[in-house]
């Protein structure tokens, strides 16, 4: 794999626009196929979360939803939002409040650090760094047992503390996504605000943190995502199951002593999904253009 | 005030702040935690891997015996066979289907937007809807990969009944998973400067040599990241395999995280579970080096 | 236009943080906790972790109900818990237990060495007495090491379900169930039906399905798993060796891969409309009790019987039926707040009404000694006395009493899987058994140590 270098030109074989036609329709398809396959999941757990538990487990049965499933799924969905077996409602509350402390939180401590990675020169940075990104390294089963001992000692077991408290120092990607954007930005507007007398905190709020708020839309977006679909820290942590977070919930739900039919189960994971997308459609638009203009420049 | 304005003005600081102290303060946080959360009970788990702690009672020291143990446990090694067979199929595959996406995503076919957000999706999804969605494809009778490979005459294996199988329909459903990846590559495809391709183009490049001489090249510190970061996630696979097959059939499925949370919760080994967890510490450290050795020849770094 | 945009951004920016503050309220606002719904003032909560949910959860709580309502002092707080066993361990050893937990009996021999389930000896006894009280089986499960640790909280055993309208089609006499294993080959062999690809339509009977008790089809040729007497384990002694042997014929006579691919599709329909029993498409089936209650409530019309399940060949008092006696217990875990309530509770739990009226909602046998005619007459099971059968016969035996009990059953469930395979059966056993006993011997030595230095 090389650039390639200079030499005498050829004719092209094509006509340009001939090739782009047959072409366009080819990858026109291919796009439309991939989406297809890549949307049917979804389809299939919503149409299947409209079923009975007998219809759902048909051979035969079509793969989008019908109109007259429209009773059988008012039914499933009320039992399972009512369910004596799980309180998803509260699991909603949960997971809501647990991944918005989670997001503020990571998004302003990741931030913090990724401007001293990316603004600030000292002594044992670029090791540190090293060390950030090192921890991406660490699987989580090293830690969750001594982390659970650690939250007993300081009480924090059976509070929501241990879901989110640690979201407040930070996260390795976070700080990797934010620094690599950091060192896009311009020095000059740095320069220009210590000119007007900012310290660095100044700079940091007023200049930086305004410049980089499409990336700063993704790394909220990626830890609300996080936060909310996190399954193994609630799964460790929380003994109470009116504490539960939705992640947790549907799979206790699922996973009874008495087998939750597909149906119900189905539609406890649209349950689980639904706020997700719904906070996805929201910054959607931010995202896009946060992705656009962030570089992954070395 | 004004004279205090002019003398900063004609002392010309430097804009960016050089002090020391001043950068630990706003490390402080991360640093404090990856010191409370991360290196204490990472160095308490290295404790506990030289003793026997069943959680209930206080935990014995035995010197490496667990280690030792490990060595010669058959299902260490069919748990480290299966993680690296699951990683190895899913980081090869998976970065060739992302790119492959990311390059599709990047012709501007008319919709592709709605396409990105679609292949986006999945990453939405929590880890067990994605799972009982799979599980229900999945099924023999009535999942609609089945439906769909009987409809045109194909074999219609158990997937998740068998043991052949199991593992091949969980490397498949990491394929859904791509979106952040996709993403990544996309960006990365943008930020190719036109004037490579220009040169490409005058060369009478066509669209493969394009591809292959351009921007693969241009692109390869995501493809880089983009690896590393999938190496890592999927020599930690657990969720998937935990509740669609547990592990099974046969222990086709039973990946190496699976053992270690058996071994901590089910067998009241936490000792034993803490070696393991070492172990994949210190082998997931050497493959990113390794990946990253290999990479020097591969990866083509443009000035900034 | 800088400041337009800006005033854009910001009013923008004002509204998802408007939002956002809502949300947030909306979900910290504290709000009454559901199970503490209805509490009288001035009385004690207990908390008790229970794995139930469903209605066999509705049953435990209308028995909670009873003791609240019938003494002023406490009020038991019913907590479902999925993943209870792992759940617990944590919990107690973490120093965060809560009152009561119900485990399943073969926790007891680790709680019981750790010190993690109270003795309840040391306890008033009043009206428990103990040994005579329960079954002998049951006492077994409930004491480790002589001493009681546990209360009883339902047992069941397990019997064949067949179908005697599949039996009358296929020329068998539905009221003549196979006796002998060789009897439920042959009957099994009458009973499949295939389609014309040669996937199973209907099994006769499958030892895979459900896969719930790998480890179990050793007690129908009298093998033991492990010799109380010694504390080893006997994983390859000849009895359990021929129950593989026979799991291996089984799976090569049926097909190995349509079996496989035919339990598969029933993998979340056990206990539902879909059944592979309840819905005919298996005409024999090894479940416990509670079977009857889920045929009842999907398919009232099924005509049934219940033995108790054929035993190998040539065995000595074959009139004696065969089987594991298992059972859900209630500890009182170390570190809990108030143990003398806990343990009011507890002996509220093992009265004979108590368990009577808990197992006739479960569907079950009664763990107890003595039986009252009504609990015989009431049981939506017509076959009770068959289970009942079971766990008072002299040959029936328990699960074995070690901490390592749950790998050991792995290790003897991955055996199952290799031999339904196509490994062989000796050599399978032979390697569980070195390695279960390894983990004995080491979990004996490492008692030892903890002795030595006072601990635990």
């Amino acid at each position: 794999m090389s650039l390639p270098s200079p030499s005498p030109p050829r004719r092209a074989t094509h006509t340009s626009r001939q090739t782009a036609l047959s072409d366009r329709v080819l990858l026109s398809g291919l796009l439309w196929l991939t989406a297809a396959v890549y949307l049917a999941p979804l389809l299939i757990m919503l149409t299947g979360s409209f079923r009975s538990a007998d219809a759902v487990l048909d051979p035969g049965a079509g793969v989008l939803p019908r109109l007259d499933d429209a009773a059988q799924a008012v039914d499933n969905y009320r039992e399972v939002w009512t369910s004596a077996a799980a309180d998803f409602p509260t699991y909603i509350r949960n997971s809501l409040m647990v991944a918005m402390l989670s997001t503020i939180g990571l998004t302003l401590s990741s931030a913090a650090a990724a401007y001293a990675f990316a603004r600030m020169r000292w002594r044992g940075r670029d090791a540190l760094f090293v060390l950030v990104l090192a921890t991406l390294m660490i699987p989580p089963t090293v830690i969750i047992a001594p982390q659970y001992l650690l939250f007993k000692h300081l009480g924090w077991i059976g509070t929501f503390a241990p879901l989110w408290v640690p979201a407040w120092f930070g996260s390795a990607f976070s700080i990797f996504l934010l620094r690599q954007f950091f060192l896009t930005i311009p020095r000059e507007l740095d320069e220009a605000a210590a000119i007007d007398g900012c310290s660095s905190l100044g700079i940091f709020w007023r200049v930086i943190l305004p410049v980089a708020r499409p990336a700063l839309v993704v790394v909220a977006l990626l830890a609300f995502i996080g936060s909310w679909n996190d399954f193994a820290g609630p799964l460790i942590f929380i003994n109470q199951p009116h504490m539960y977070t939705v992640s947790l919930g549907v799979y206790m739900y699922q996973s009874q002593h008495g087998q939750t039919p597909w149906n119900l189960a189905l539609a406890a994971s649209v349950i689980a999904v639904v706020p997700v997308l719904a906070v996805f459609l929201l910054a959607q638009k931010a995202i896009i253009e946060g992705v656009a203009t962030q570089g992954l420049k070395e | 005030m004004s004279g205090e304005h002019e003398s900063r003005f004609s002392e010309a600081k430097p804009a960016r702040s050089s002090g020391s102290p001043k950068a630990w303060l706003w490390i402080a946080p991360w640093l404090i935690g990856f010191i409370v959360f991360m290196l204490i009970p990472s160095a308490m788990s290295l404790y506990y891997s030289f003793t026997d702690y069943s959680l209930l009672e206080s935990p014995v020291g035995i010197g490496p015996a667990n280690y030792v143990e490990l060595w010669n446990d058959p299902l260490f090694w069919t748990a480290v066979w299966n993680t690296l067979a699951y990683a190895g199929a899913s980081v090869t595959i998976g970065t060739l289907v992302a790119l492959l996406v990311a390059i599709l995503l990047e012709q501007h076919i008319r919709g592709c937007g709605v396409a990105r957000a679609i292949i986006f999706l999945p990453t939405l999804v929590p880890l067990v809807a994605s799972a009982l969605a799979w599980a229900f494809m999945y099924n023999s009778e009535a999942g609609i990969i089945n439906r769909a490979l009987g409809a045109v005459g194909l074999p219609t294996p158990n997937w998740l009944g068998d043991a052949r199988y199991a593992m091949t329909a969980l490397v498949i459903m990491g394929f859904w998973n791509i979106g952040t990846a996709v993403v990544v590559y996309s960006a990365a495809l943008r930020d190719v400067p036109r004037s490579l391709y220009e040169a490409a183009d005058i060369d009478g490049a066509g669209r493969l040599a394009r591809l292959w001489h351009v921007s693969l090249p241009a692109i390869s510190p995501a493809i880089l990241f983009n690896v590393m970061i999938s190496i890592i996630w999927s020599l930690q696979v657990f969720g998937a395999p935990q509740i669609m097959t547990e592990g099974g059939p046969d222990h086709s499925t039973y990946v190496y995280q699976l053992y270690i949370y058996e071994s901590a919760f089910r067998y009241g080994r936490m000792g034993y579970a803490s070696a393991m967890a070492w172990v994949q510490l210190l082998a997931t450290i050497g493959i990113a080096g390794l990946t990253l050795a290999l990479s020097r020849r591969l990866v083509h770094y443009r000035a900034a | 236009m800088t400041i337009t945009s800006r005033q854009l951004r910001v009013s923008r920016r004002a509204a998802i943080g408007t939002a956002g503050a809502c949300a947030l309220a909306w979900a910290a606002w504290p709000r009454a906790q559901r199970d503490l719904a209805g509490m009288p003032r001035g009385r004690k909560v207990l908390h008790y972790w229970e794995k139930w949910t469903g209605a066999e959860g509705a049953a435990l709580q209308g028995v909670i109900n009873t003791f609240n309502q019938s003494q002023e002092k406490l009020w038991v707080v019913r907590v479902p818990i999925s993943d209870i066993s792992s759940k617990a361990m944590v919990a107690i050893g973490g120093g965060d237990p809560p009152d009561l937990v119900g485990l399943f009996s073969y926790s007891v021999p680790l709680y019981a060495e750790a010190g993690a389930a109270m003795p309840l000896d040391s306890f008033p006894e009043h009206e428990w007495r103990g040994e005579t009280d329960y079954l002998p089986n049951i006492w077994k499960l409930l004491t480790h090491e002589a001493r009681p640790r546990a209360g009883v909280n339902t047992c069941y055993t397990l019997g064949l379900y067949y179908n005697r309208a599949h039996f009358r089609e296929a020329g068998l006499d539905p009221d003549r169930p196979p006796r002998t294993i060789g009897e439920l080959d042959a009957f099994a062999d009458r009973l499949n039906a295939k389609d014309a690809q040669g996937a199973i339509r209907r099994a006769g009977f499958l030892p895979n399905l459900p896969a719930w008790w790998p480890y179990s089809w050793s007690a129908y040729f009298d093998g033991r798993l492990f010799d109380s007497a010694t504390g080893r384990a006997t994983a390859d002694e000849a009895g359990n060796i021929k129950a593989l042997e026979w799991i291996a014929a089984t799976a090569a006579r049926v097909g190995r891969a349509e079996a496989s691919a035919f339990a598969q599709t029933f993998s979340r329909s056990i206990h539902s409309p879909q059944d592979p029993f309840i819905s005919g498409r298996a005409s024999m089936i090894v479940q416990g009790p509670w079977l009857a209650n889920f045929i009842r409530l999907h398919n009232p019309s099924l005509d049934y019987g219940v033995t108790a399940v054929p035993i190998d060949d040539a065995l000595p008092q074959p009139e004696l039926p065969r089987g594991l006696l298992e059972a859900d217990v209630i500890i009182i875990p170390r570190g809990c707040k108030n143990p003398e309530a806990s343990w009011e509770f507890l002996r509220f739990m093992q009265r004979r009404e108590t368990q009577e009226q808990l197992a006739l909602a479960h569907c079950k046998g009664s763990p107890m000694r003595e039986v009252s005619s009504e609990f015989l007459a009431r049981h939506p099971s017509r076959f009770v006395g068959v289970f009942d059968a079971i766990a008072r016969s002299t040959r029936a035996d328990v699960l074995p009493p070690t901490r390592v009990w749950p790998q050991y059953a792995d290790l003897l469930g991955g055996a199952f899987d290799s031999v339904w395979r196509g490994a062989d059966p000796a050599a399978t056993l032979a390697a569980v058994q070195a390695r279960a006993q390894g983990l004995i011997e080491r979990a004996s030595s490492l008692r030892a140590a903890r002795a030595e230095r006072g601990g635990a």
